[in-house]
This record gives structure tokens, sequence and C-alpha cells, in this order.
């Protein structure tokens, strides 16, 4: 697929994502929204998983963060401006990302994922025991907040969600992946490349292997806090099981079922799965089963996830349109 | 057994009903529409017990609903929906609110996903009866006046009911406590409201070891043995889990249970697997609001009893109850606001209306409605027996003591932990 | 026996019970790892698979009249019928071999996602159990320390199969053929070894650890649907504090997280759940494989 093409694309599906509040029932715009949670979460996580090649099966830690953030912020502190509640997110990911990427990447593949499990169930036990702090079970409410300084107050929360705040994520998420785009683009995500394919070569190299995994660490928890204060702003409240390790192997689901290969194929996996699961809970109650079922024929018949199929189909259909075409770039 | 996603219930005499329903109830255009109820219970994981006798209780209050013509005039039709954790529920409910459309949304049991809901409900203007899960401890800050919002009964009544008979009946007999409970909001505030009240009224008592499982953990061993190894007097334990059973046959296993006094005010919710093979006999027991071997049952718990045991070889517990009171004040309130029409269906304050201060005959007993939509219900416990024809433990048909929650939790406005020190309870 | 030690000695005995079968299932993962290379999630289901269906094998046994004392030997039955699932989840799994690891973990989490709706399908929501059947063989009591036999028997089981796994893994033909397949692949199957034959055999045998265990542990405890998830935790804990891939460290790690957990629970209480994770960090800030784990990769 050209780059051209690419982008052209994803202008598409982000004017179509931006008319869904407008064009479908409201519930659609309030079902987005944690999408975008997860697709800011998910680019964190694909620069950790796709291009550094460390699989965190405790990311959804990271979520919870954000959203504990908010909590803390909005409600314990009153300051109910969101912007100010997404940079102490980011400045909190920053804070948990440091030491437990210093602990962490000193290994790779399977005991990297289940030291990160393990942190992740630590933070899930700590937030229900010490509960006079953090709520416990109950949890910690997010109040509604201003964004950009406005109160929006002719909208009810469900309103603002579906409007304002709906095109807000949107937004955020753009910039977001841009800013992820350029991280990759860049000498940084290069060597994250590298690492990954060969890190023995790297080193040799002169890469620092640990101090690059650990920013890359770092820039996904980052990521991943803001997806959670979206995801804590939605909700309304953060609770405990936002950090259970099944939830962090949903994220792993959804970068796998979109294509983590591909950079927005955590996007569409997130998309996908947030689609996918509103129309199997409906279908039935053994949805589980069904979701169990996907992720096993994607990962064994579809291991570059959906984008990459789209991918080879654009590729087939421009084969079959255009036959005396240069062939494709690879745009990942 | 399968409940599934749509259970369309037609009753059946299904012409006849329509036939015989009194004229008040014919309403000129919804007649045909169903009445739509949405549901929202925990089908998997460590509540799924509970939101299955939920479930089983709403159908069976359908079935007989719609065999009497449904809700005024109209047949109901249930939307049954998943509740998992905060975020998914919450998406839930809005596809039974926004594309479901349903009148009605009930469930609920876990306290963070109520607690994360209630706002949603507010925004939504949707008329929604929980079923479980309400805390009192905090609660003020949290939901102050809901509109649309009916909440159960507090968590904390019958940790309140029990530790008022254990003051009743064993008053002097003990001194030193030890307690196990679940390490969560239900199992510290059981614990914490079972000491306050022994303050309270002047029990002397020394707490000597707290024991606080991982909620739904069934690891005990070391738990029991510490127990053991602190020799109290009188255990008190809010554990309702799996893990109740367990802990029932762990200890017993260790003898822990021999001449020590135990306060169980949840097991009633596992009441089916405290087999008397190791459940003793003489401990205080909490059955909440559905006990369903009650010398003093109405016919209609009976019939109910006999229904759930005879289709799913079970006995219900509290849940049931729950469930059932939940549709069958929305049905009385629906029909009282209905008449008050003239026989057209009523918009949706005029149910709130009618069901706020409201009261109808639940399963286990009476039931009603405060003016703030917190639940009054009836609350039964007693002491465990083996005198019966079952292979768990039942209550002493001697010694069952009712109590109606007004006496067991906090008025309006209040804060549950000062009301604790100066209420006036009957004991 | 005095109060005090008796009491001590009460929950030493819960917390070696609770080590047995943690290594059970620990010694499953532990050899799947070693020479597959593969962490499997679903250990945990597999563990609950044994448990529920246990359930289901002795009642059925002894309503069908067997006597009670036939408990142990219906309860390793039960496991190792529950084993016939390793084959047929080793064939699917082996569609990912050649791939990056990431993949076979994401396979066996869908895995414990399907069983979670399997056991729900198939035993319902409710948890199920025995009642106290193992107390027909009795207890060994001392004064106030009293532990039931059956309890021993388990641990003793544990150890037996420590032991057999050991001898199996050292001694035979077939043992020093899984380790070389384990220590280098390639080579082993330019040597001739049938690597699938291996495969497939020592996923059953990792699976059959994990089905006994759950077995095993039933009559003391109950069947749950939560139990595959949370008990994943736990048995991943073992395994990062024993080190990966080794058996001693499979035993090692059991011991120390049961003992480590009954004893918070005399001392502090409160600090329980805290305890394991804070062991599993402190194990890998001092020695970051394990306290019997190689280099890692």
């Amino acid at each position: 697929m050209t780059r051209g093409s690419a982008l052209l694309l994803v202008a598409i599906a982000t004017v179509a994502l931006g008319l869904v509040p407008m064009l479908a029932p409201p519930f659609y715009a309030n079902l987005l929204v944690p999408f975008y949670g997860y697709a800011i979460a998910l680019l964190g996580f694909n620069l950790l998983f796709g291009y550094a090649g460390l699989l965190s099966f405790g990311h959804a830690l990271f979520l919870g963060i954000g959203a504990y953030a908010a909590a803390v912020i909005a409600g314990v502190w009153g300051i109910k401006e969101f912007e100010v509640v997404l940079v102490g997110a980011a400045l909190a990911g920053l804070a948990a990302a440091l030491p437990l990427g210093w602990l962490a990447v000193r290994y790779t593949g399977i005991f990297f994922g289940m030291l990160t499990l393990a942190f992740g169930m630590l933070a899930h036990s700590i937030l229900f025991k010490f509960y006079h702090l953090t709520g416990g079970d109950s949890g910690m409410r997010v109040p509604r907040m201003r964004l950009l300084g406005l109160e929006f107050a002719a909208y009810n929360k469900i309103e603002l969600l579906a409007g304002p705040f709906y095109y807000y994520c949107l937004t955020l998420s753009v910039l977001a992946a841009f800013l992820m785009w350029r991280i990759v683009r860049s000498p940084f995500g290069l060597h994250q490349r590298s690492l990954r394919d060969n890190a023995q070569k790297a080193c040799y190299l002169g890469v620092r292997v640990r101090q690059f995994r650990l920013a890359a660490f770092t820039i996904s928890g980052i990521y991943g806090a803001i997806g959670g204060a979206i995801l804590g702003f939605r909700i309304g409240l953060a609770d405990p099981e936002l950090v259970y390790w099944t939830h962090s192997g949903h994220l792993v689901f959804m970068s796998v079922l979109g294509g983590y290969s591909n950079f927005l194929g955590p996007v569409v996996g997130a998309l996908a799965m947030t689609l996918l699961q509103d129309q199997l809970q409906s279908f039935t109650q053994y949805w589980r089963f069904v979701l169990g079922a996907i992720l096993a024929l994607v990962v064994i018949f579809l291991p570059r996830g959906l984008a990459g199929l789209a991918c080879d189909v654009g590729v087939a259909v421009g084969r079959r349109w255009a036959p005396s075409a240069a062939g494709s770039r690879d745009s990942a | 057994m399968q409940v599934s996603r749509r259970v369309l219930l037609t009753s059946i005499a299904a012409t006849g009903a329509a036939a015989t329903a009194p004229g008040v109830f014919a309403p000129a255009v919804s007649q045909a529409k169903p009445c739509r109820i949405g549901i929202l219970a925990p089908r998997s994981g460590i509540a799924a017990s509970a939101g299955e006798s939920g479930l089983r209780g709403t159908q069976w209050a359908v079935e007989k609903f719609n065999a009497g013509g449904g809700i005024a005039g109209r047949k109901i039709e249930l939307v049954i929906e998943e509740e998992t954790n905060p975020k998914d529920t919450i998406e839930r409910f809005q596809k039974l609110v926004q594309q479901e459309t349903v009148d009605c949304v009930q469930g609920i049991v876990s306290t963070g996903v109520g607690l994360a809901l209630g706002p949603v409900v507010e925004e939504a203007r949707a008329l929604t009866i929980y079923w479980d899960g309400t805390t009192q401890d905090g609660v003020d800050e949290k939901l102050p006046n809901p509109k649309y919002l009916f909440r159960s009964t507090d968590n904390e009544c019958e940790a309140v009911m029990s530790s008022l008979l254990a003051i009743k009946y064993w008053n002097g007999q003990f001194k030193t406590i030890a307690g196990i409970n679940p390490d969560y909001s239900y199992g510290r505030n059981n614990m914490a409201a079972f000491v306050a009240l022994l303050k309270r009224f002047n029990i002397e008592h020394e707490v000597i070891t707290e024991q606080w499982p991982k909620v739904g953990t069934m690891e005990l061993t070391s738990h029991v043995a510490a127990l053991k190894a602190a020799k109290p007097d009188l255990i008190f334990s809010s554990l309702l889990f799996a893990d109740l059973p367990v802990f029932m046959k762990q200890a017993h296993a260790a003898e822990l249970t021999k001449g020590t006094k135990l306060v169980f005010p949840a097991a009633g919710w596992q009441h089916t697997l405290m087999k008397k093979d190791f459940t003793p006999e003489g401990m205080i027991f909490g059955h909440n609001t559905l006990y369903f071997d009650n010398p003093k049952a109405t016919a209609m718990q009976r019939e109910f009893v006999a229904w759930y045991a005879d289709k799913f070889k079970d006995y219900p517990n509290w849940e049931a109850d729950r469930a059932y009171f939940a549709i069958a004040s929305y049905k009385e309130a629906v029909e009282k606001a209905a008449n008050a029409r003239g026989g057209a269906w009523p918009a949706i304050d005029d149910v709130i209306g009618a069901l706020a201060g409201s009261s109808v005959e639940s399963l286990g007993g009476k039931g009603s409605w405060r003016r703030d939509h917190i639940a009054d219900q009836t609350f039964v416990q007693g002491f465990s027996t083996h005198a019966n024809k079952y292979d768990f433990v039942t209550l002493d048909p001697a010694r069952i003591e009712t109590m109606y929650s007004t006496e067991l939790q906090k008025p309006a406005g209040a804060n549950f932990w000062d009301w604790l020190k100066a209420a006036k309870f009957q004991i | 026996m005095s109060g005090a030690t008796s009491a001590i000695g009460n929950i030493l005995i819960g917390g070696i019970f609770h080590a047995a079968v943690l290594f059970l299932v620990a010694a499953g993962l532990q050899l799947v790892f070693g020479v597959q290379k593969i962490v499997n999630l679903a250990c945990g289901s597999f563990y609950a698979l044994g448990a529920y269906f246990a359930i289901t094998f002795v009642n059925l046994a002894l309503n069908a009249g067997l006597p009670g004392w036939a408990l142990l030997p219906l309860l390793l039955i039960a496991g190792l019928l529950m084993a016939a699932v390793g084959p047929p989840i080793e064939r699917l799994l082996r569609a990912v071999y050649d791939r990056d690891e990431s993949f076979q973990l994401l396979l066996t989490f869908a895995l414990v996602l399907m069983f979670q709706d399997v056991f729900r399908f198939v035993w319902g929501a409710n948890p199920r159990s025995l009642d106290n059947v193992h107390l027909i063989y009795g207890k060994w009591a001392v004064g106030d320390f009293s532990v039931p036999f059956y309890n021993l028997m388990v641990i003793g089981a544990a150890l037996i199969a420590a032991c057999l796994i050991g001898l199996f893994l050292k001694r035979t033909n077939f043992g020093r053929l899984l380790r070389a397949t384990a220590e280098n692949r390639a080579m082993a199957e330019a040597l001739g070894v049938n690597v699938r034959a291996v495969y497939a055999a020592v996923f059953t045998l990792g699976t059959l650890l994990g089905t006994i265990g759950g077995a095993l542990v039933v009559p003391t405890a109950a069947a749950s649907l939560d139990m595959a998830v949370e008990f994943v935790i736990e048995a991943f804990a073992v395994v990062v504090i024993g080190g990966l891939g080794s058996m001693p460290g499979a035993l090692a790690g059991a011991l120390l997280v049961g003992l480590i957990r009954a004893g918070s629970l005399v001392v502090y209480p409160e600090f329980e759940i805290l305890a394991i994770y804070l062991i599993v960090i402190g194990v890998l800030l001092l020695k970051p494989t394990g306290l019997f784990g190689k280099t890692a990769a």
C-alpha cells in the first residue's frame, strides 16, 4: 500500500468517525468513546510490542493509573479541568513507568510478560486492599470535567460524551497518532526495531539496549495513562478491575486482532473489538467463548491481523485494477 | 438452565387472558406492544450464582404476571444483558435504554458497578431498580437524591441484624472475638458494624484476630489455623461466596466450630452448600430477605420455592427475592399510576411517583420503597439446625427472628456510623 | 503439644498443603515451558477442569456404590481422564510453534476465555464442592494440632510426583530426549528425535499435572467459575520465583509461596495478598532468573 493511499484511507476513516455522532444512533457515539481511550493506549502499547518487541501482559496497569489520576485530580483535589487531568495522568504514567520499566526491561520475551503481569496484579491488590485511600472495590469517582475550559452545562453527561467529548477524544487520538508516527519514524523508532530484530547485533552497533527499551516502556506508559484518563471520564469511576490481568490480555488481543506489525493495526483492533464485543454480548451469553475462538482463529490464520488482511486485499485489488503499477512499499 | 436473551413469554391462555383482563387495563394504543424490562445480571465470576438466582426469580414473576395479563395489560418481555465490570455494564445499560428502549432496567449485584452506573441512570432518565449492592457507607457524597434510580436495602442490614441477635442471645457468653471476612467493602463494613454495635451496647469484648482473605479465595487452611490458634469465643464472618462452604468444611475438619459461637449474617446466599456434615447447629445464620423454608411463608413464597425446587433441583436464595421485589413493585406502581389515568400507560414520572412510598408483598415478606428511593424489606435470620429433611442446615423454627429493615438501616440523610451509635434498636 | 506449637504446626501444614497443589500445577507449567518454550496461561483452566470434573466423577462413583476410601484413586483417575484435553489442545498450539512466542501466549489466553464459558455451560453458575468426604481417611491429631490424613496424602503425592518427574527426566531415555529437546530443539531433531511426539507428550504431561492438582485440591476446597483466572497468578509467581523451566525451582517456589503466605497470616494478616508479589519482585531483584533459573534469554 502506498503512503498516499494509506493517508487517504486514514483521512476517510477519521472523517467517518467524525460523522458518527451526527448520523448514527447516540448509543454508538457513547460506545466509541472508550475506543479512543483504547486507541491511544494501544498506540503506546504497540511501540513496546510491535516496534520494540516486548510483550507486556500488565499494560492495563497504565489504564488504571490514568483513571485513578483523573479521580484524584478532578475528584479529590477538585481541579475539574480535563487538560490538567491529562497532564497529571501523563506524569503519573511516567512516574510509574520509570521504576517498573527499569526493573522489567532487564528481561525480554516471556519473562518480561510475566513480570509485567505480576506488576499489574500487584497494583490490583494494592488498589483493592488500601480501600481507605483508593476506595477499594467501590473505586473512586471521576467527576465531570471542563473541556478546554468550557463547562457545556447545557449537555447532560450522556450528551456530553456523545458530542463535545467525542470530538475532543477523536482530536486527541489523531494528535497522539501523529506524535507516535513521528516517534516510530524517527531514528529512535528505527533503533527500537533493530532491538526487536536482533538485540545482540544492535548492542554491538552501539545501541544502548536497556535505555531504549526503558524509553519505549515509558512512552507506552504515558500513552496508556492518557487512554486511562479518557476511560475514567467516560465511566465516571476508577476501579481496580481496570488493572486485572485479563484486561491486559484484552489489550494484547486488540493489538493482535488489528495487526501489531502495522502502525494503525492496534487502533483498528480496538475499533473492531469494541464493535465486536457489543454485538456479541447482545447475541449470546457465551460471548467469551466466541471471543476466545475468534482470538484463536486470528492468531493461527491471521497473524498480521485485520490491518494485514486489509493490506493484502488492497494489494490484490490494486494489482487487479492497475497491474502495471509499481510494487507496493511497506508502510509500517 | 438456559434463559435466552430475549424472553418473550406468552401466557398459557394467551387470548383468554386478554379477554378476561378487566376492562380498565385496556389502553388504546399500547396493549399490543409488550412492556420491555431490561435486566442486568452477572452471569460469570463469583457473583454468577447470585445473578442466576435473580434471573430465575424474575422469570417466575414474569410467567406469573403474564398469565394474569401482564402489567397494565401489556405482556412483559425481558431483555437480558450481563453485568460485568463498570465500563462494560454502563455500555450494556445504554444499549438497553437507547437501542432496546426498555421501559425499565432492573438488576445489578455489585457495589462498584452500581456506584458507577448511578449517575448514568440519572442522566439517561431511565427508571432503574437495583437488586443489590447498596452500601450506606459513604453513599451520601455519591448520589444523594436520585430521581430515576431505586436502590436495594443497605448491604449492612444483615450484619446489623446478626449483631443484634448475638447481643440478644449471647450477651455475657463470649468475650474474645475473631473475624474472618472477605477483604472488600462489604466484609470490612460488616465487621466494623458488628464491633460498633458491641461497643454501643457496652458489651465487653476483645477482638483477638481479624482475618481478611482475598475475595473468593478458597485457600483458607491457614486462616482456619490462625483462628484456631487464637481460640476465640465467637467468630463473626460475612463470607458469602464459594469461600463460605469451603471455610465451614475446613473449620469443621480443624474442629474450630466445636464450642465456638458463630455469627454468619450472609450465610444464606450459599445455604444449599452448607451441608449438615460440616455446618454446626446453633450458629446465627442469616437468610437476608428470603428464607425458603420459613414456616410463616406466604402461599406465594411456597409456590415459588416449589416451582424452583421442581425446575432446578435446588432451593432459592435471597437474590431471587430481590429480583422479584424489583419487578413486583414496578408492576404495582405502573398499575397504580395507570389506574390514576383511567387505564392509559403512565409516564415515567407518574411511575416514579407511584413507586416511591409504595409497598408490595415480596416473596420473603413485605417490601417497600422509601421516599429517598432506598428499599425496605423483611429480613429473616435464625439459628441453624440439622432437624430437617435436607442435607444442608436450615433455621430452627422455634427461634426464627424477623425484622423489618426500618430497624436495620439508617434513615435518609444520616451517616451510617453515627446512626449506629445513637439509634434505638429493639432487641 | 503446646498450644503455640500446635498452632504453628497447623499453619505450617496448611502452607505445605497449598504448596503441594501449587507445585503440581507449577511443575506442569515448567515442563511445558522448559521443553516447548510456551507459557501456558490456560494452566489455571486445566486446574479448574480437574476440579470440576473430579466433583462430577466422584459423586457419580460414590452414588454408584463405591466406598468412601476410594476417594484418592478416584480423584487421580478423574485428573487422568481430563488430561485427555491435552493432545487436542497441543495440536491446536502446533499451529503457532514456529511463530513468535507471544502468539503462543495469546493462543493460550484464547483458551482461557473459551474455558470460562465451557465451565459455565457444563457446570453452571453455582460453586460446586464435595462434602467432607476426605475425612474418611481420618485425622492425625496431637493435642491441638490436627491434620486430616488426606492432606498428608496429597503432600505425599506431590513429593512422589516430584521424585518421579526428577527420575523420569534424569534416568529414562525419554527424559533424556526431553532435556535434549529443551536444550536445543534443532539439534535434537537433527539427531533423529521425533520432536512432534515429544511435544505432544510433554504438553499432555503438563496438562495432567494441572488437572490432577485441581482434582486433589477439590475435597478441601470447591470449584468455582473464577478459580481458573485467579490461580494463574499464583502459579506464575511460583514459576518466576523458582526460575522458568526449572523443576527444583517449581518445588522451591511453591514451598516459598505456600509457607510465606501461611506465615504472613500469623504475623500480619493484612499483608497476605501483597506478600506474594513482593516476594516475586524481591527474588527478581536479587536473582533475576529466579532461584534455580538459568540465564534468561
